[in-house]
């Protein structure tokens, strides 16, 4: 018996030649086997653990809809309101030239939406009134969520004559003393789209912010801004830095009301 | 109607001195408060689909238990199965000094557990035989997951036995190794733990490895070590269980043979070649060259 013929032999003999301790190793096959088994009944358990998971998850998404849906009426009666929300996200307005801002000021509202299944993906879309930017009302960007990565789509944005040059257009208006402006344009957040699955974990952070904070409360950003400063944005005259005169919100709360003289 | 009176009124009166237009403003704040209510009823829904999802753990994490402990006994009886899964974990077995792989020898199993409603924290309990380091035979790591967001992290202190436990010193010693070797011992993770809250996103990477990573799946670890050694295999499972088993035997072996710190062993099995034992490069058909005596 040729040590290394034992060992070639066949699943359960090995290492004839260090102990010839076959029997172990069949009884060690076993036990390998029977560990296999349990792994897959632990990713079955595993499996239908998501599944369970992915359905509750959709469920609250139906039920989500129309209080959003009911939200967006109530905030069309609120002018400029995602334009403020936005400036007012810590993380979001650091992202906007001075161009940026003229151009979210036709912002009409903000939509996100989950695929019905919710694994699939989501879409973020923009709303805009017509403007002297681009021809488009609509800017979305969709993520989809396939087994081999993520694809991203977006719209590819019909600019008008003359705009969408953001580098141009925000160093001219380097005066502004507003603190948040970003050097390079919000909207070529619409440019960055894989089409191909190279990266598995493309991290859209705008997708994100805007997905799991803004969305889901805009109104916690809203109402900060509004106790911070004037809804204006790029007016410079309101920047005033007392803000005392509209902010009055934290005042309000002791009800101080003098009522009408 | 001083504007800034009005203004600091009462809830309904704002920016007046922009346009005077109370009507509006009025109906601003109603707006407001209406939407004040629906991120109220957002919550409410968000919280209630939370709660269901930490049902779905629960009960989930109910099932998984006996199977756990099913694969426990089965695991009994496959010794050095852990070491082995550490090993060859990639990530995992860069944070092992040469001395922490003499300790890992004596390494009888390992637990993750979650609290019973899973949402409170963990615990990682390592169980050891009885060995010349130290003194305890369990070595417990847990994460509390308390109401303010921060996670409380406690640890086993462990007792080390005279002499033992001086990790940077035996690393460099066997600086010479060509074994992949951590400069810190991977004990002082148990050393790692955070009585305050200072920080509120701790970011314990190993346990994440161990939690999410080997406990739910430590068998495809076990195998890769086979795998990358004969990178050229691309049979079946048979040969996989063949492979794994030349490794598993190998550090086996060792093991019982590792009365000195021969640790030049461990890098010959991890060595280049790999050849000593694996002949299984030749093996690629699966039918060897049979006995022909």
């Amino acid at each position: 018996m040729g040590a290394d013929k034992g060992k070639k032999q066949k699943v359960g003999e090995v290492e004839e030649e260090n102990n010839g301790a076959e029997q172990i190793d069949g009884e060690l096959v076993l036990s390998i086997e029977k560990l296999q088994e349990i792994q897959d009944e632990l990713e079955k358990i595993n499996e239908e653990a998501s599944e369970k998971v992915l359905e509750v998850e959709q469920k609250y998404n139906e039920i989500r809809k129309p209080v959003y849906d009911k939200r967006n009426d109530i905030i069309k009666s609120i002018p400029d309101f995602w334009l403020t929300a936005f400036f007012s996200h810590p993380a979001l307005s650091e992202l906007l030239t001075d161009e940026d801002q003229k151009i979210f000021k036709y912002l009409s509202s903000l939509e996100v939406e989950d695929f019905k299944d919710v694994k699939s993906g989501y879409s973020i879309t923009f709303n805009f009134s017509p403007n002297p930017y681009f021809e488009d009302t609509k800017l979305t960007k969709t993520f989809t969520f396939l087994d081999e990565g993520t694809k991203i789509t977006a719209t590819s944005i019909k600019w008008k004559e003359g705009m969408g040059i953001p580098n141009g257009v925000a160093e001219q208006t380097k005066g502004n003393k507003r603190p948040h402006h970003a050097e390079e344009s919000f909207f070529t957040w619409f440019n960055d789209t894989q089409h191909k699955e190279d990266i598995d974990e493309i991290h859209d952070e705008v997708a994100e912010i805007i997905k799991d904070d803004l969305w889901s409360n805009p109104l916690t950003y809203f109402n900060n801004e509004a106790d911070e400063e004037d809804f204006e944005i790029d007016d410079d005259e309101d920047k005033a830095s007392d803000g005392s005169e509209d902010d009055e919100e934290e005042e309000e709360e002791e009800e101080e009301g003098d009522g009408d003289e | 109607m001083g504007s800034d009176k009005g203004k600091k009124q009462k809830l309904g009166e704002v920016k007046e001195e922009n346009n005077g237009t109370e009507h509006i403003d009025g109906e601003l704040v109603l707006s407001v408060e209406k939407l004040q209510e629906i991120q109220d009823e957002l919550e409410k829904i968000n919280e209630e689909a939370s709660e269901k999802v930490l049902e779905v753990e629960q009960k989930y994490n109910e099932l998984r238990k006996p199977v756990y402990d099913k694969r426990n006994d089965v695991i009994k009886s496959i010794p050095d199965f852990w070491l082995t899964a550490f090993l060859s974990h990639p990530a995992f077995s860069e944070l092992l000094t040469e001395e922490d792989q003499k300790i890992f020898r004596y390494l009888s199993s390992l637990e993750v557990e979650d609290s019973k409603d899973v949402k409170s924290g963990y615990t990682i309990t390592f169980n050891f035989n009885p060995n010349p380091f130290f003194e305890d035979t369990k070595l417990t790591k847990t994460f509390t997951f308390l109401e303010e967001g921060t996670t409380k992290i406690t640890a086993t202190s462990i007792k080390w036995k005279a002499g033992m436990g001086i990790s940077n010193t035996v690393a460099e010693e066997k600086k010479g190794n060509k074994r992949s070797h951590a400069e810190e011992s991977f004990f002082t993770w148990f050393s790692d733990s955070q009585q305050k809250d200072d920080v509120d996103e701790i970011h314990d990477e190993i346990a994440d490895l161990i939690k999410d990573d080997i406990w739910p799946n430590p068998l495809t670890y076990f195998f890769d070590e086979a795998d990358e050694e004969d990178s050229d295999m691309d049979g079946g499972d048979e040969f996989w269980f063949f492979s794994a088993f030349i490794l598993y035997v190998d550090i086996a072996l060792r093991s019982s043979l590792y009365c000195s710190s021969d640790s030049k062993s461990l890098a010959r099995k991890k060595g280049s070649d790999g050849s000593e034992d694996d002949d299984d490069q030749d093996d690629e058909d699966d039918d060897g060259d049979e006995d022909n005596n």
